[in-house]
Order: structure tokens, then C-alpha cells, then sequence
């Protein structure tokens, strides 16, 4: 039995075409005889003329790359007849197109959680300030009473500034004890939670990160907002009450800006413990915000 | 000798081959006469038999579009005659990569902010460029899924 040496197979283009597979077929190295179908793609595209009419063109070290394009362009074409390469660039396009539109939304995201840190912050620098000087403001308070002439004085005193003092404490608890940062770690949890879950069901959505991105913002704004409402509603409660504390004549101005009903039943009662507690001095005052009271 | 009532001017294809255009000229509804050019590059590069076979293997209405993209595809080729219109979609899907790369980041990014109420950092340097092993640099973004192809694909620095 002879045994046949030094003969190779031939490629796939020469088989096709039922030729002779000289050792310099340009083809050959490019289309082994295994890849049949590979080779028939290309032919069907192109034709072995023109593959060769483009190979002869170029320089034999750019042969290799040349030949991988072809290859890969028939082998699209297979898959696409109609639109080819030219449908893959559009879908490629598109994709860049959806990536770009979303990195400006989480761009734009990014922005505002950076503002509204900085907005964060500065507000809670206001409020430590403040915080520092009420709480001055009430030490010096309580000195002053414990200062007080007359025990009578006392309870008037004690009745008017116990408010503030308790709406102090009510105040520095909710801030200082339970501070906002609370309900921003809260709403943090939840949109950890959040994120985790869409992530969970499918990370290579893409309308997921947007859909993300939607929600985030809801949750902080509001809670955040209710608290410094609140602080400013404590703060605009006791100012009324160091007026009338302070200076007669300022509650007297005072006076004449708020509601009718509810401004004369606090005078009257005002003015029945200033009757009391106080001088003749005082009580010729006192009438005058009477009179004053009923012309007006 | 009496002329032709009506005649029609050949196609480009026709007049490019010098044959008498018929009236069931696949070429004509797609290669007018005013375009020469168009199907110059067709022809130089895929021939008139293969793009009249692709056309028959093609339903009617998308004819339009099959010549319009092999028009795209002649060109690339022309200008670019070793990557052809490949290299724009090489090109287009680093685009992508990288901008998916960003984005990932951005959104880490965002979450890390968000939860944590720390400053941004700053965005990921670029990636850096394709290793010295690959042929080329040259970025395949889709695989041929001959079993027979791949390992020619995975020898020459395909990445898929």
C-alpha cells in the first residue's frame, strides 16, 4: 500500500470551482477546505474573481485583515440579505443614540443630588447656628427668672416662656435628637432597596437605570421639606411670645396687624393678669391698650 | 423606417454594460440612468450576476433597500479596500463600549451618592488601548456563528 505524500487537500475555493489547488493560491490559506460555507458566502457576495482582483491590490501583509472583512461581511450579508453591514452600523448607531441620551439623564441626576446636598448642608449649618443661639437665648431666659422680684410675676412669667421652652425642646428633639438625616437615611434605605430589586430582575434593560433614576428623587424631596416646615413653624410660634414678654408697646403695634377675635381675647386676658400683677404705672397702660382697644 | 413610439433611456446597469435594457430590467427601477456611478461601484465590486441573483432571492419591496445598502457597502470598499464598511462598525462598537463603560460607572457613581452622601468621583479613565497579542486592534461585533470560522476568528484577535 502506497502511502500519498506531501499532498495536501485542497481549499475550499478550488474544490468549489473543481480546479487544481496550486501551492499558490491566493485563497487557499484564507478559506481551508472545512469551511465550506464560509466560502460560499463570500463567492456569493463577491465571486473568487473579485476577492483575488481586491487581494492583488493590496500589499500581502495586508492580505490577512482584507480577508476577514470580506469573510465577514458575506457572512452578514448571509444573515441580512437585504440591509448586510449597513443594517448592523444602524443598530449600532441606534445603541450609541439610547447610551448617550442616557448618560445626560444620569448626568443630570448626578447634578441635582449635588446641589441638593450643597443645599443640604448649608441649611444645616443655618440650623446649628440657630440652634446655638435659642438655646442661648433660652439659658439667658431662665437666668432672668430666676432673678424675678415677686413671686407673682412667676407664673406669668413661667406661663408665657414655659411654651417657648417646651416648644424648644420640642425643637432641639426634632432636630437635634431625630435630625433630618434620619428620613435621608430612610429614604437612602429604600432607594437601596429599590435599586437592588430592578437590578435583581434584570440588569441589561435599559429602561431600568432610567426608571431608577425617575423614583429617586421623589422620596427625598418631601420628607426633607416636611421637617424644615415643621422647624419654621416652631421658630414663628414663640417669637409672638417674647414680643408681649419684652415690649408692651410692640405688642401693642402687634396688635393691630393680626385678627380682630382672636387679638381681643388674648388682650383681655393679658390685661386681667397685668391688672394683678403689676403697678399703677401699668395699669394707666393697661387701660390705654383698653381704649385703644375699643376704638378700634 | 418609422422610430419607436416610446423609448425609454437604459438603466445605468445597461448602459454600463452596453446591452439593450429591457423592459423587465431587474437593474432599472433601481440603477437610473442619472446615477452612473452607483452602480459602477456595485458592479466593480460584487459584479452585476451576483447582485442580480441577490435581487431575485429578495421579495420586491425590498429590493430598494438591498441595492441601497450593496451601493453603501461598494463604496466603503472602494475607499477603505482592507476593511471596507467593517471598519465603521468596528469604530461604532468601541463607541458603544466605551459609553457603556462610562454609563456603568456614572450610575455606580449616582447609587454610591445617593446612598451614601458622599461626593462624586470622578469619571473612569478611558479604557486603555487593545492588547499588543491582536493582529490588528480590529473589533468583530458579530460572531459568525460557523463552528468552522471560529477558530480562525479566535487566531486572528476577534473579540466576541
Amino acid at each position: 500500500m502506497t502511502l500519498k505524500g506531501g499532498a495536501t487537500s485542497a481549499c475550499a475555493a478550488c474544490k468549489y470551482q473543481r480546479r487544481k489547488c496550486i501551492p499558490e493560491c491566493l485563497l487557499a490559506p484564507y478559506f481551508p477546505a472545512d469551511q465550506t460555507k464560509v466560502f460560499q458566502n463570500a463567492h456569493k457576495l463577491f465571486g473568487v474573481s473579485n476577492i483575488v482582483k481586491i487581494l492583488r491590490s493590496l500589499d500581502p501583509s495586508q492580505h490577512a485583515e482584507a480577508m476577514r472583512s470580506i469573510k465577514y461581511q458575506a457572512n452578514v450579508r448571509d444573515r441580512f440579505p437585504v440591509y448586510g453591514c449597513l443594517g448592523v452600523i444602524r443598530q449600532l448607531y441606534y445603541q450609541i443614540q439610547m447610551l448617550e441620551e442616557e448618560m445626560h439623564t444620569v448626568l443630570t441626576q448626578l447634578e441635582m443630588y449635588r446641589q441638593h446636598h450643597h443645599h443640604q448642608q448649608q441649611q444645616q449649618q443655618h440650623q446649628h447656628q440657630h440652634q446655638i443661639s435659642s438655646m442661648a437665648d433660652d439659658v439667658i431666659s431662665q437666668l432672668e427668672l430666676g432673678m424675678a422680684p415677686s413671686n407673682n410675676a412667676l407664673p406669668l412669667f413661667n406661663q408665657v416662656t414655659h411654651q417657648p421652652y417646651t416648644m424648644q425642646n420640642t425643637y432641639s428633639s426634632s432636630d437635634i435628637d431625630s435630625p433630618p438625616k434620619d428620613n435621608v437615611e430612610n429614604n437612602s434605605l429604600w432607594i437601596q432597596h429599590l435599586f437592588f430589586d430592578t437590578n435583581n430582575h434584570g440588569t441589561s434593560n435599559n429602561d431600568s437605570p432610567i426608571a431608577i433614576q425617575s423614583q429617586l428623587l421623589v422620596p427625598n424631596s418631601e420628607p426633607l421639606a416636611d421637617t424644615q416646615h415643621q422647624v419654621v413653624q416652631d421658630y414663628d410660634e414663640i417669637h409672638p411670645f417674647f414680643d408681649s414678654i419684652d415690649d408692651r408697646q410692640s405688642y401693642i403695634d402687634t396688635k393691630d396687624a393680626e385678627d380682630s377675635s382672636s387679638s381681643e381675647e388674648s388682650l383681655k386676658e393679658t390685661t386681667q393678669l397685668m391688672v394683678g400683677n403689676v403697678g399703677s404705672k401699668d395699669l394707666k397702660s393697661a387701660a390705654a391698650c383698653f381704649s385703644l382697644t375699643s376704638v378700634n | 423606417m418609422s422610430s419607436s413610439s416610446y423609448s425609454s433611456s437604459p438603466c445605468a446597469a445597461c448602459k454600463f454594460l452596453r446591452r439593450k435594457c429591457m423592459p423587465d430590467c431587474i437593474f432599472a427601477p433601481y440603477f437610473p440612468p442619472e446615477e452612473p456611478q452607483k452602480f459602477a461601484n456595485v458592479h466593480k465590486i460584487f459584479g452585476a450576476s451576483n447582485v442580480s441573483k441577490l435581487l431575485n432571492e429578495v421579495p420586491t419591496f425590498q429590493r430598494e433597500d438591498a441595492v441601497n445598502s450593496l451601493a453603501y457597502e461598494a463604496e466603503a470598499r472602494l475607499k477603505d479596500p482592507v476593511y471596507g464598511c467593517v471598519g465603521a462598525i468596528s469604530v461604532l462598537q468601541r463607541q458603544v463600549i466605551t459609553l457603556q463603560r462610562e454609563l456603568d460607572a456614572t450610575n455606580a457613581n449616582l447609587f454610591r451618592y445617593a446612598y451614601n452622601e458622599m461626593p462624586p468621583l470622578r469619571p473612569p479613565p478611558p479604557p486603555p488601548p487593545p492588547a499588543a497579542g491582536q493582529s490588528s486592534g480590529f473589533y468583530y461585533p458579530y460572531q459568525w456563528n460557523d463552528p468552522s470560522d471560529e477558530d480562525n476568528e479566535r487566531s486572528s484577535g476577534g473579540n466576541m
